[in-house]
């Protein structure tokens, strides 16, 4: 316990250092780097839940952040609601979206093996996106909000202020999500569950009530986050997608139920992102970058583990 | 008995005669359904295939059109053209889209060597891959080094036609892929001519520079650091060469990044569906082939764009939905030429035509820098304007005047 402590405040002390060091250097970067991978976290986070607790690696993850924009975007475009408005609605109607996924289709998988479950959601990403293709065509959509491109100007940067809302969302949930998981009943079996699901059943814990609460709240948050997103993103069948591999990415970076990982990691990797985004002529390397970092990250979490 | 058989055999030759003279010319399109490029184009050449046959058919015989999706993918659209030629029997090829899908088509089409219309696939690669000794294949879409070109004889025009304009640094921003790349590549081709004192741009450019992005549609969607880069350059031209996707994402983060070029240009192959509604899209110059405000100066363009709402109960919103119309109203008109379906005497007769089509302007064949039959040159240049796709260029087309310098809409 007390090595882990040490271990998180090691890795705390460095994030912090190398915030700094980019700050100095490139403070553009820096802010732009903290915004979007507030991004990646908010959007990593409801899968590394669904990961950590039901064990599911849900490919259609980013799927149905696609599915919650277009919801977002009738609300905005036939009820002129404002996207952060809509972001109850969007939570509760993902919230149900996902005990119907779960109590229709995931729970017949979960000990079906890993290929399948991968099988199954990638059939249901497959399913959301042409369905969707169908309904709305790939020709793209958007929402106008004046805010979402409103900035302040500070010597002869223009910085952009709703990007902010990203990190703040994505400690929001976090914080949240771990008052649920620590000081709530059902929290504390779904943390159980999540260490040891069979030992959980013994003491009498329902798993299946657990993993279903659990991959609802998940959907939640997809919500939530297709909610924020809204304002700054195109809305077509593909605008999801990319955020699956990313948001998975992000988990194997942190560690299988490590949530305030997912939140270092994903400013890291955005920060990172930013900065080779940010060097005429080497604007392209920014997905080298991203993976060779997790690559990095993998390899050393590996190389330290037989130690401790 | 010997009476009998000859009536008989008469009468055969007679209803069999018929018969031939019924049965339809087929036209095989191949399209990406799924996109509403492809989607409109089909739907522009249904509409086009049903006025031909209500008006009677071309040489006494309806056509009939085949249509296959090739869901951008090469190797379906690589399929589909074989299945056309095989299965479906058709007389001709048309359709097309993407550069990507196309060039696994060549080889097939090289094959049968079917008189073949194209209205997609600007790449130059394309053209490259097609050969000079393709003397069956016409190719409508302007390729994308004579689009370089045509923006080059438009920007020098405008300077010409409005004093205060200035467009001496152009600033490219293109997303990482290929289309974006080969965009990048033709415009330095156009810049290192300029500044030998040669090409379209000659007279009027004296600085360039790009920078790539990624495109929302692939995954990315954060252009700020390219245009910051661009802010520090101060261009009067900005040229961002993307999709759709990026369209309202990029003018807001450039308003975000307060970056406002006094030319603020889109080069994307389709706009997003709401786009014109967005205040952003204002004063917002785009490149494109046809614009649904032609219809104030081209009476064949009014008839395009009502015929189509009436029968498809929805506007044409790309400019691959006249293309389409043209691609089938061009072959047919070659046809009728020709007085037959003689393969020698068709190419002859659509080298020959000239179409006055719903683009605004005659669609007429010339070489190009490989193939003998190309079709249009040029895009035209065009502005939002309050909702509405403006033509600035060709002046003899303008339907408005170039708001300038460009501002953020409100």
């Amino acid at each position: 316990m007390e090595k882990t402590n040490k271990s998180l405040k090691k890795t705390l002390i460095a994030f912090i250092i190398f915030l700094i060091v980019v700050g100095i250097w490139k403070p553009l970067a820096l802010v732009y780097g903290i915004q979007r991978g507030g991004l990646y976290s908010l959007i990593g986070l409801p899968l590394a839940l669904i990961l950590g607790i039901v064990g599911i690696l849900n490919l259609a993850h980013g799927d149905f952040l696609t599915l919650g924009l277009y919801i977002g975007y009738i609300f905005f475009n036939s009820w002129s609601i404002d996207p952060l408005i809509s972001m109850a609605p969007l939570f509760f109607i993902l919230f149900g979206l996902g005990m119907v996924i779960y109590s229709i289709l995931i729970r017949r998988v979960l000990k079906a093996g890993h290929l399948n479950q991968l099988l199954l959601t990638f059939g249901i990403s497959m399913i959301i996106i042409e369905l969707i293709k169908i309904i709305w065509t790939t020709r793209p959509r958007s929402v106008y909000t004046s805010y979402a491109s409103s900035s302040v100007t500070l010597g002869n940067m223009s910085i952009g202020m709703y990007e902010f809302i990203y990190p703040a969302m994505a400690i929001a949930v976090l914080v949240i999500l771990q008052l649920f998981l620590k000081k709530t009943r059902l929290g504390q079996a779904a943390s159980a569950v999540g260490q040891n699901p069979k030992g959980a059943e013994i003491v009498g814990i329902n798993t299946n009530v657990v993993y279903l609460v659990v991959f609802s709240i998940a959907f939640g948050i997809i919500g939530v986050a297709a909610s924020v997103m809204l304002p700054r993103t195109p809305v077509f069948p593909l605008s999801g997608n990319p955020y699956t591999l990313k948001s998975f990415a992000l988990v194997a970076m942190a560690g299988l139920g490590n949530l305030n990982g997912i939140l270092i990691g994903g400013i890291t990797l955005g920060v990172a992102e930013a900065i080779v985004q940010s060097i005429p002529g080497y604007e392209g390397w920014s997905d080298v970058v991203f993976f060779g970092i997790l690559i990095a990250v993998i390899l050393l979490n590996a190389y330290r583990r037989p130690e401790s | 008995m010997k009476r009998i058989f000859l009536v008989m055999m008469s009468l055969l030759m007679v209803f069999s005669c018929a018969l031939a003279a019924e049965k339809p010319i087929k036209i095989g399109a191949v399209n990406p359904l799924g996109d509403i490029t492809g989607d409109q184009a089909t739907k522009a050449m249904k509409l086009a295939v049903k006025e031909i046959n209500d008006a009677g058919g071309v040489l006494g015989r309806p056509i009939e059109l085949i249509v296959i999706d090739d869901e951008m993918n090469p190797a379906k659209g690589a399929a589909a053209i074989e299945r056309l030629a095989t299965v479906e029997n058709v007389d001709f090829f048309v359709g097309g889209m993407g550069s990507g899908v196309h060039l696994a088509q060549v080889p097939i089409l090289k094959k049968y060597q079917k008189i073949t219309v194209w209205i997609g696939a600007a790449s130059h690669q394309a053209e490259i891959a097609m050969g000079p000794d393709a003397d069956w294949y016409f190719h409508l879409h302007p390729w994308d080094y004579q689009q370089g070109e045509g923006y080059g004889v438009g920007w020098t025009e405008i300077v010409h036609a409005y004093p205060n304009v200035k467009i001496e640094k152009v600033f490219l921003a293109y997303e990482e892929g290929a289309f974006g790349t080969d965009s990048y590549t033709s415009y330095i081709d156009l810049y290192e001519a300029a500044k030998r004192g040669e090409g379209s741009w000659k007279e009027i450019l004296k600085e360039f520079k790009g920078a790539s992005f990624k495109s929302a549609s692939l995954g990315g969607g954060d252009y700020r650091a390219m245009l910051n880069q661009a802010k520090a350059f101060n261009p009067d031209l900005f040229i961002w060469a993307g999709y759709d996707a990026d369209a309202i994402p990029i003018v807001a983060q450039a308003k975000e990044v307060n970056f406002q070029p006094p030319l603020f240009v889109g080069a994307p192959p389709g706009w997003p569906a709401d786009f014109g509604k967005n205040p952003l899209s204002e004063n917002v110059i785009l490149y494109g082939m046809w614009a649904p405000t032609l219809n104030e100066v081209s009476p064949v363009a009014k008839h395009f764009y009502d015929a189509y709402v009436e029968m498809w109960k929805e506007e044409p919103a790309t400019y691959f939905a006249p293309l389409g119309y043209t691609n089938i109203y061009f072959l047919v008109e070659g046809i009728k030429k020709a007085g037959s379906l003689d393969k020698n005497a068709i190419i002859e007769a659509l080298r020959t035509i000239e179409y006055e089509s719903p683009l605004g302007e005659v669609l007429k064949i010339e070489p190009s820098r490989i193939i003998k039959n190309q079709g249009f040159k040029y895009q035209k240049i065009l502005q939002w304007q309050k909702g509405r796709q403006e033509v600035i260029w060709p002046l003899e087309l303008a339907t408005t005047q170039l708001v300038y310098p460009f501002k953020f809409g409100k």
